[in-house]
């Protein structure tokens, strides 16, 4: 059994050594769909994190009742309810923003940062360690979200949630808001987060 | 207790605590989100046929819908078409108030639309395009104007702008006008506009 | 007759799966290094999703709707895919050995798979009647293993270029398939 983290690590490695998007390569599909502009990228990100939460508290909860051989169905059921809580809410209370995410809110269902942290951390860890290991991953996730869309918006519309922020001389980049445009950022930030990481390695060495 | 029972108990229960939870919140959003979408279609209503108090649905398929507005006096102002069709990307869906007697186009809105950012999407913007749709007269189909004028009153009866740059956004938007204005035709022949559930708005 | 085959046509190039809707990238960016298992994963992908596209039609159309359960729908489909990818699983393993040899190993992948999730949602949410579920299905899936079987080819050749030590894998994969993004967008419009 490896040491156990303090509290503090338990949730900062969410945030980079573990970052679900830039290290683990997980929940990438949203993370390209939802990210042309920040405040598409910012809901999905705390609808991740309510779902992430939420299923983790509660496999953590009854782990020790579920029978191994029924844990993938038990944890898909689980978060397949939580997911579709946070879809209704937002359909219900927030239309232009479930406009906008559309099918991807469904899809956090399969989002494989969930699914992975339950099979990983929740099912084998206290209740108080997966609260924090969740919290962790979904504030890693939404940095990600976080600097994609900036990223994308800025370039690709001149504005930040929605206001102007270069000025009509900047002629946007549209290319950002399309589809090639988000593989390409991301490649890039991917290769950016490997370098840096590999900086900080030969450093410490 | 052996381990099949188990497995079997254990997921009946989470099926069970799920399922009623779920119905719960379905129930308690249900209303809400069907009351969204009614809101979106009188918001667009009202904004192609400024004069309406109330509007009800007169016809529904699969590709169009009609509604008929009415104004405070109940004298009917027009209808409203809701139509879709392929764009340039995706789906576009739009709705355009049309006067009674199907010889004019009041004003066009896109409620829908996947087109190029910053191009196609120029559908949606009021300068860009929209207001050129305003009074268009619809009694023969209408036709799209390239390259495109400045002021509308430089465009024929029936002529709509094309946005630089995105005719083919442009050009579907007017196919799928085209094609409602001749099947509303069809069916005011056919007798097939009927009035149903009264909404006030 | 004409808008099934443009609906065919389109799932696989216009709205590629893939490259538009970005579904399925993680089997996408991990099974497209060879050209034969990404051939492997494309086809056992299509299968499933002609497979769901059926299945949830039917949950959707017979059950949910007429009882106005829609809310369900999320936990419904997701359960239907996950039995549906280990009845096929099964299946082949009985069935057919080199067929199981060939492709068995991607199945348990592909419940996971935000393609075929993303396929029951998307027929659902277009209201497709079953006719057209099942060719959205079918293209969808086509348009999947064009897209993999693309990107394996040009990852073969990769291998032997000189690629900068950080984007190795996972970064230059994205950044190849932003521009096979670029490529295909080329298709819009082809629809009349």
């Amino acid at each position: 059994m490896p040491p156990k983290k303090s509290i503090g690590a338990e949730y900062l490695k969410g945030l980079w050594d573990e970052n679900p998007v830039f290290r683990q390569l997980l929940g990438m599909c949203p993370t390209l769909a939802v990210t042309n502009a920040v405040i598409n990228g910012i809901a999905m990100g705390l609808a991740t994190a309510f779902v992430l939460i939420l299923s983790s508290l509660v496999v953590s909860s009854i782990k020790k009742l579920i029978p191994n051989q029924v844990r993938i169905a038990t944890y898909i059921v689980i978060i397949a309810s939580f997911v579709t809580i946070a879809d209704r809410f937002l359909a219900a209370f927030f239309p232009p923003i479930s406009k906008a995410l559309g099918p991807y809110v469904p899809l956090i269902v399969v989002n494989c940062i969930i699914l992975g942290r339950q099979e990983a951390f929740s099912s084998r860890n206290s209740i108080g360690r997966s609260l924090i290991d969740a919290l962790g991953m979904s504030t890693g996730f939404i940095l990600a979200l976080l600097v994609l869309s900036s990223i994308r918006e800025i370039l690709g519309s001149g504005t930040f949630l929605g206001y102007p922020l270069l000025g009509a001389w900047f002629k946007p980049w549209t290319i950002m808001i399309l589809p090639a445009g988000a593989f390409i950022t991301l490649g890039v930030l991917l290769g950016i987060a490997i370098l840096i990481e590999s900086k900080t390695k030969a450093r410490s060495a | 207790m052996n381990l099949s029972a188990r497995m079997i108990i254990v997921l009946t229960v989470v099926g069970l605590i799920s399922g009623s939870f779920l119905s719960v919140v379905g129930l308690l959003t249900k209303e809400r989100i069907a009351m969204n979408q009614q809101q979106e279609i009188q918001n667009a209503i009202s904004e192609v046929l400024p004069a309406t108090k109330t509007s009800h649905k007169v016809f529904e398929d699969e590709s169009l819908t009609i509604y008929e507005s009415r104004d405070e006096k109940d004298d009917p102002v027009g209808f409203a078409v809701y139509a879709s069709g392929t764009g340039f990307q995706d789906i576009i869906t739009l709705m355009y108030g049309i006067n009674p007697s199907f010889s004019k186009i009041k004003a066009l809105t896109i409620l829908e639309q996947k087109e190029t950012p910053g191009l196609g999407a120029k559908i949606t913007d009021k300068t860009a395009f929209l207001r050129y749709w305003e009074g268009r007269n619809c009694e023969q189909p209408l036709s799209l104007r390239r390259p495109a004028v400045e002021s509308p009153e430089d465009l024929a009866a029936s002529e709509v702008n094309a946005i630089t740059g995105a005719t083919i956004s442009s050009e579907k938007v007017l196919d799928i006008v085209n094609l409602s204005l001749e099947r509303l035709k069809e069916i005011k022949q056919k007798g097939q506009l009927s009035s149903e559930e009264k909404n006030a708005t | 007759m004409m808008d099934i085959l443009t609906l065919f046509v389109a799932a696989i190039l216009v709205n590629n799966f893939v490259l538009y809707y970005f579904l399925g990238i993680c089997p996408f960016l991990g099974v497209s290094k060879k050209i034969d298992a990404a051939f492997s994963m494309g086809m056992a992908v299509t299968f499933v999703m002609t497979l769901t596209a059926v299945a949830s039609w039917m949950i959707n159309h017979w059950i949910l709707i007429p009882f106005g359960l829609d809310y369900l729908q999320i936990v419904s489909f997701i359960l239907v895919i996950a039995s549906l990818v280990q009845l096929v699983e099964m299946f082949i393993r009985k069935m057919s050995p080199p067929l199981y040899q060939a492709l068995g190993i991607y199945l348990p992948l592909i419940t996971t798979n935000c393609a075929i999730m993303g396929l029951a949602l998307l027929a659902a949410l277009k209201n497709y009647d079953f006719i057209k579920t099942v060719v959205f299905g079918v293209g969808s899936g086509l348009g999947f293993t064009l897209a993999i079987v693309l990107m394996a080819g040009i990852r073969e050749q990769l291998d032997l270029a000189d690629v900068p030590e950080p984007l190795k894998g996972a970064g230059i994969a994205l950044i190849v398939a932003g521009i096979m993004a670029l490529a295909f967008s080329g298709f819009s419009g082809m629809i009349k």
